[in-house]
């Protein structure tokens, strides 16, 4: 077969280089997909540290574990860092760790462009937490910095640091979804046609032309802010004829897109797992797929219902509560298939599966909860409350997190060609799934008892107390069954069991390299004939009788 | 522990289970609205939490080879048209319900002018100032009469920032953007509510709580009538220095910022003056739109505190 002799590629020694130089030079997909997701890893901790140095706080009414500036700068830095520093960033680790893999390519389409997508998010990173060391501290405004709390009222420097920190981010998350879209678009091996990509694959191009849809509209909103504070424009000042109002319009029209950037690679982790550990096929791979672009079709057409109580007019408030009700259809749909594809399997609850299975479990509430702040009346009620907080955290947290710690533990004996430690695996899981629990459900009480989110103290007495108290504790819960990820890491690194290249006898193209692949990835790479080639080329040995 | 937990439960109406227990038509539908929701999220929570639960027993490995395989189901494309119809008609009964809930949410009932009261809610760093229709002005509490419309402008001043304007009990939030006039309402029974920003407004954003006195139209008439007499009156100066300056100050120790007791500013009208049109520093400009008969009212308070002698005993 013609398609299977072409020659591999002379690269570049890197170990000649030395270790260290290696790392910081190096255009290798894999080592940057490595890097990124040890540098989120960390900044994971950061964030982590933060949401703990919050609970404390808010553990009892009237603390004083925190002042009030530095609250509201940790749970500034606490929701930048998750989303721009972690999510949106180790998603592009996986990304690229795998995206050439699962294709069948040899790196991607611009290695030199990968590695600074890379350093320029570390770059954004050092930023933002450097800020902290500035004059008036870091930014306070929230995540979601509005104007003109953020640009007429915040004098120190925190703020604008934080605008020039996801400025750079920006330009290394867009820098990375054009990679991502050429890699994907062009470079598939010979056979694996659309309908035979992998479903990660589906949602990493579609997570890529959103960030490219939507990334621009961030950085003209950072800019106009940056001018606002340091040029003398009024873009935001009423007091100048500017609009606080079209810094929401501008912010969530990238914004709420963002969301679903973090959950649908989460949700393309699931549908890899899944089906591997249920020994069945994904069930309704096409409407799986389709449910993702339509997700994102429709993500940019929801964003003013984060702004049902800044006093639109009934007419818009109707629309964007129709097409958010609208992308709980194909979300509901995903659901669905997840389900059908566990429907008469052969499941098997390795920690990988009961991530995943967790995940449906959680993202099912926080899922289940947007319907609520969708109805807009009700929003009324709900919005800018802790109800929102534990919303959040049940797709962010419960959704993207669950799915990402799935596959780290599904892809680490690819990624380091050692198995991670089940039962402490196990021991993780269990600990984040009931402290998880414990920490965000009784928010969405506090919520609808009144608490307004991004408060440093509240009322005392009663129930408030009681379910924050319950809230502090889970949080802790968590905070220690991270740890126990932790003691797995550090204890493999030297004596976990050695995987071979397939330990889990998946169905993707990657698991068809050797566990670390090789600088090349692969020797030959085979036509592919189905969505599951492993499984095609494993029946093939099994029919000549060779395994 | 226990006992405190289900004292409060009586307190708090439904525990946290529904929102606050309203006290305003709105409110009322704004909970009716959300327990229909409630009931159908509620079905496919067990359904989909039950059908997960239900696999994951039913077919675990147990005994089986780990690679043995299931059927090799691909999929089924009527039962992908259900579950996207499905939903899609649920969506739709819980579109078409708030529909039908929503006018008499989202508009104030009709009323003839006799009825109803216009009082506009002004959100500033870090407190609400309550414009009534007479001129009459009130800061930290409002005022408000009894079984009737009481229509809300709700607004915040252009050098200010945003806030949102939420009485729990008497229906949703509203925000107040500077440059913008928004318009919500309620019509309440006697009681007391109270009020709290649920939009992130700076350092004291927790501290930004008001109360909400509903109560006989008689009384809400002196009430306006009195304040209006009295424009430069030492109550309303009180209640300026309680809600506005104490919002960040304290007499005899720091807090957010600087004691005031021994600050000669306190006793300087033209320093006072100027400080709370045009603040200073990291203060905000709290009063840049009072008029000077609010501005004559805090003096007069101010002038009441005694200039406090070598030191300074309690807080």
């Amino acid at each position: 077969m013609a398609a299977n002799t072409e020659v591999v590629q002379p690269f570049r020694a890197d170990w000649r280089l030395g270790r260290f130089t290696t790392w910081l030079t190096t255009t290798d997909h894999k080592r940057i997909g490595i890097l990124y997701i040890w540098t989120c890893l960390i900044f994971f901790a950061a964030g982590g540290t933060l949401a703990i140095l919050i609970r404390s706080q808010l553990m009892k009414p009237h603390e004083h574990f925190m002042t009030r500036g530095s609250y509201n700068e940790a749970v500034t830095i606490h929701g930048t860092t998750m989303i721009f520093l972690v999510i949106v960033p180790i998603l592009a680790g996986f990304g690229n760790f795998l995206v050439p893999l699962m294709i069948g390519a040899r790196d991607m389409a611009f290695p030199r462009l990968n590695a600074l997508s890379y350093w320029f998010f570390v770059l954004g990173g050092i930023v933002l937490y450097a800020s902290f060391f500035a004059k008036g501290g870091a930014a306070a405004a929230g995540w979601t910095s509005y104007a003109p709390l953020s640009t007429v009222h915040l004098a120190g420097r925190g703020e604008d640091l934080w605008i020039l920190s996801l400025h750079i981010l920006t330009l290394s998350s867009f820098a990375g979804a054009i990679n991502f879209i050429v890699t994907i678009h062009n470079m598939r091996a010979r056979g694996m046609t659309w309908t035979r990509m992998p479903l990660f694959i589906w949602a990493i191009v579609t997570y890529a032309w959103m960030l490219v849809a939507v990334l621009p509209t961030l950085s003209a909103g950072l800019t106009m802010m940056l001018l606002d504070r340091n040029a003398g424009t009024n873009f935001f000042n009423p007091a100048h004829g500017g609009a606080p109002l079209l810094y929401q319009h501008v912010f969530w029209f990238f914004g709420h897109p963002e969301v679903y950037i973090m959950i649908l690679p989460a949700m393309g982790i699931i549908s890899e797992v899944i089906p591997v550990f249920a020994r069945k096929p994904i069930f309704g791979y096409r409407a799986v797929a389709w449910s993702t672009v339509g997700i994102a079709f429709f993500s940019m057409l929801v964003w003013a219902h984060h702004m049902f109580a800044v006093g639109l007019p009934t007419g818009l408030d109707s629309f964007f509560m129709i097409t958010s009700m609208i992308i709980a259809i194909p979300t509901g749909v995903k659901i669905f298939n997840w389900l059908a594809t566990l429907w008469r399997g052969n499941i098997s609850f390795d920690t990988p599966m009961l991530w995943a299975i967790g995940f449906i479990a959680v993202f099912t509430v926080g899922g289940l909860s947007g319907i609520f702040l969708a109805a807009f009346p009700i929003d009324w009620q709900l919005t800018d409350t802790y109800y929102v907080v534990a919303h959040i955290h049940y797709v962010l947290f419960g959704g993207s997190i669950f799915a990402i710690f799935s596959g780290l533990y599904y892809w680490w004996p690819k990624i380091f060609g050692r198995m991670l430690d089940e039962r402490l695996g196990k021991a993780h899981f269990w600990l984040v799934f009931l402290g998880f629990n414990v920490t965000f459900f009784p928010q969405h009480l506090l919520g609808l008892l009144g608490m307004p989110r991004r408060v440093y103290t509240y009322d005392q007495g009663g129930l408030w107390e009681v379910y924050n108290m319950i809230s502090t504790i889970g949080s802790y819960v968590m905070a220690f069954g991270m740890l126990i990820f932790v003691v797995n890491v550090i204890k493999t690194s030297r004596s976990g069991r050695r995987a071979g290249n397939d330990p889990w006898s998946a169905d993707t193209l990657e698991w068809y390299a050797t566990s670390p692949p090789p600088a090349w990835n692969f020797e030959r790479i085979p036509y592919i004939t189905s969505a599951r080639p492993l499984r095609d080329w494993r029946r093939r040995l099994v029919e000549q009788g060779r395994l | 522990m226990v006992a405190l937990a289900l004292g409060s439960v009586a307190l708090a109406g439904s525990g946290g289970l529904l929102p606050p227990t309203p006290h305003s038509p709105n409110a009322h539908r704004i909970t009716d609205a959300y327990i229909f929701v409630a009931v159908f999220t509620g079905i496919i929570f067990v359904g989909v939490e039950g059908a997960l639960i239900a696999f994951v027993v039913r077919y675990r490995r147990g005994k089986r080879a780990r690679t043995a395989e299931g059927p090799q189901i691909h999929g089924a494309t009527r039962l992908e048209i259900l579950w996207t119809i499905l939903p899609a008609v649920v969506l739709a009964a819980i579109g078409t319900f708030v529909f039908y809930e929503l006018p008499g949410i989202a508009n104030a009932p009709k009323a003839s002018a006799a009825d109803s009261t216009s009082i506009t809610v002004e959100g500033r760093q870090f407190y609400w100032m309550f414009h009534y229709p007479n001129g009459a002005v009130s800061i930290g509490t409002m005022i408000a009469p009894a079984n009737e419309v009481v229509n809300e402008t709700v607004v915040s001043a252009d050098n200010d920032v945003n806030h949102s304007w939420w009485i729990p009990n008497l229906g949703g939030k509203m925000d107040a953007i500077p440059g913008r006039e928004n318009h919500t309402w309620f019509e309440a029974p006697v009681g007391t509510y109270i009020a709290r920003c649920s939009e992130l407004c700076g350092i004291q954003h927790a501290a930004m709580i008001a109360h909400v006195h509903v109560v006989p139209r008689a009384q809400y008439e002196a009430f306006i009538a009195n304040r209006k007499a009295n424009e430069t009156g030492i109550v309303l100066g009180k209640e300026e220095f309680d809600y506005v300056c104490s919002s960040c100050h304290r007499l005899n120790k720091t807090y957010v910022g600087p004691a005031l007791a021994a600050n000669p500013l306190l006793h300087d009208e033209k320093g006072i003056t100027s400080i709370l049109r045009n603040g200073v520093g990291a203060m905000p400009a709290v009063a840049s739109d009072w008029s000077d008969a609010q501005i004559q009212a805090l003096i007069a308070y101010t002038k009441t505190i005694p200039v406090p002698k070598q030191s300074a005993n309690g807080g």
